[in-house]
């Protein structure tokens, strides 16, 4: 079945169409925990005081860390964390393999502990491209992040996927 | 499950299993939620390199089995009082836990309702891996 | 009982007792409980949903059995570590083998529950030594006990924990 998979016009009907938004939070421990997994020493990811001194608002998230979405039992994917939501696309992709293709992230503001984001995504690219081993899916999504409490946009992903 | 009252329990009396299988992903889980990134419970080379046969359940996480045990026992409108074990045997994912209580004193103080219980995790053969004990507080009809 | 082996507990170790350890910081964050929660499978969403928390009359997302906050970690100070830092543990003792014995959590509801926003300062003292002879052989238990202080300077738990050498 996945060597029959074709792109639809169905799906394609879902490129630029936006999810409902989710909560994003920056919280000191998440914003610590990202450094440390990175193997980060900087004190300005770690060490508020520093982080004040230095002219920010709080410790800063590293960069590629746009908070963590608020899990909630049953709406977020299980592995992924992921919000699973409203007017999320819906395709059905009957690849078993999945890697991730890569993310770029674009920021319009420095993000610290003590943000809440809000989030929206929508549907951008679909290819379809012959492997090694068989049909292969790209699937680009691109997200736009708000801070909740001025509503500015602080930064946007773009972020790929690979179903073989 | 609906609200337990103090009137609705006696000593002997055992409470709704809990039954718990852990994946390596949620001993990956306990670790990014615990903060103990031992490799015994997600590393097989690291786990069998120390004298283990493969990957371990974490004690701590069969105790906050337990704590799940307890509060969805005791609902909104019980308090979780104090609950602990002892890990005296290991735990391996992809096994059967089963979370299990029982209630051993129950009595009125100081305007509270207070029940103690016996907990512990077992195998599927039986053998208790954490026992340990219990303080809850109930809600009474009086 | 006849003890074929000598105590191991010396007067530096019974001085220890009751010596409260250094202060640790721990936060309580939404992040960090609902990981919590999340890794123990737990689904009541009072861990998880700020709104159903505060609609149970609590402050906030309440902290899950048996977490109590993380400690803050800062690779330049080496701090990080949970809270167990014993005071007055300048001994050493002549068993090579450790076991953890068990940890009991105590919570004090009338003082405070728990929740996201907390601030914890944790402090552990040693609250006494054992000794027996077992199937293991000769056996030091050392008890001890940490205690969770939040913002409010409300005690709102208390850990006991149990370590087994052999």
């Amino acid at each position: 079945m996945a060597d029959e998979f074709e792109i639809t016009d169905e799906m394609r009907a879902q490129f630029g169409v936006d999810s409902a938004p989710w909560t994003y939070e920056v919280t000191t421990t998440s914003v610590r925990m990202y450094a440390r997994g990175i193997g980060s020493d900087d004190p300005v990811h770690y060490d508020v005081d520093f982080a004040k001194s230095q002219g920010f608002r709080s410790i800063v998230a590293p960069l590629g860390y746009l908070g963590t979405p608020v899990f909630l039992p049953g709406k977020n994917d299980p592995t992924f964390g992921f919000p699973r939501r409203e007017g999320g696309p819906r395709l059905n992709i009957p690849f078993k393999g999945l890697l991730d293709g890569g993310t770029e992230t674009e920021y319009f503001d420095v993000i610290c502990a003590g943000d809440v984001l809000e989030e929206s995504s929508h549907l951008a690219d679909l290819k379809l491209r012959d492997g090694p081993r068989g049909k292969m899916l790209f699937v680009t999504n691109e997200s736009v992040y708000k801070d909740k409490a001025t509503g500015k946009v602080v930064a946007k992903q773009k972020l790929t996927s690979i179903h073989m | 499950m609906a609200q337990v009252y103090f009137e609705d329990i006696k000593v002997g009396d055992e409470i709704p299993q809990l039954k718990k299988n852990c994946s390596t992903q949620q001993l990956v889980l306990w670790a990014a939620g615990s903060g103990d990134f031992y490799q015994i419970h997600y590393d097989k080379d690291f786990a069998q390199n120390t004298g283990l046969k493969g990957l371990i359940v974490h004690g701590a996480l069969k105790n906050a089995f337990l704590g799940q045990l307890l509060h969805d026992w005791i609902g909104e409108k019980g308090q979780l009082r104090r609950f602990g074990c002892s890990y005296r045997g290991m735990d391996e994912p992809n096994q059967d836990i089963l979370c299990r209580g029982v209630v051993t004193k129950a009595y009125a103080d100081g305007g509270n309702h207070f029940v103690e219980l016996d907990v512990w995790t077992e195998k599927p053969d039986g053998k208790k891996t954490s026992p340990g004990t219990a303080v809850v507080t109930l809600p009474s009809r009086s | 009982m006849t003890q074929a082996t000598n105590s191991v507990i010396t007067d530096e170790m019974r001085a220890a007792i009751g010596v409260e350890g250094p202060q640790a910081v721990l936060e309580v964050e939404k992040t960090n409980c609902r990981m919590f929660a999340r890794s123990v499978g737990h689904k009541d969403p009072v861990f998880f949903d700020e709104a159903a928390a505060k609609a149970r009359g609590y402050r906030g997302i309440v902290a899950p059995p048996g977490f109590l906050g993380t400690p803050i970690f800062n690779p330049a100070s080496g701090s990080g570590g949970a809270p167990g830092e014993m005071g007055g543990r300048g001994y050493s003792v002549p068993y090579k083998r450790v076991l953890n014995g068990g940890t009991d959590y105590e919570y004090f509801p009338e003082a405070d529950v728990i929740c996201a926003g907390d601030t914890i300062t944790a402090r552990t003292k040693i609250s006494g030594f054992e000794e027996s002879e077992g199937s293991l052989g000769p056996m030091l238990i050392t008890r001890r006990e940490t205690t969770y202080t939040n913002q409010h300077g409300k005690v709102v738990a208390k850990m006991y924990g149990t370590l087994i050498q052999y």
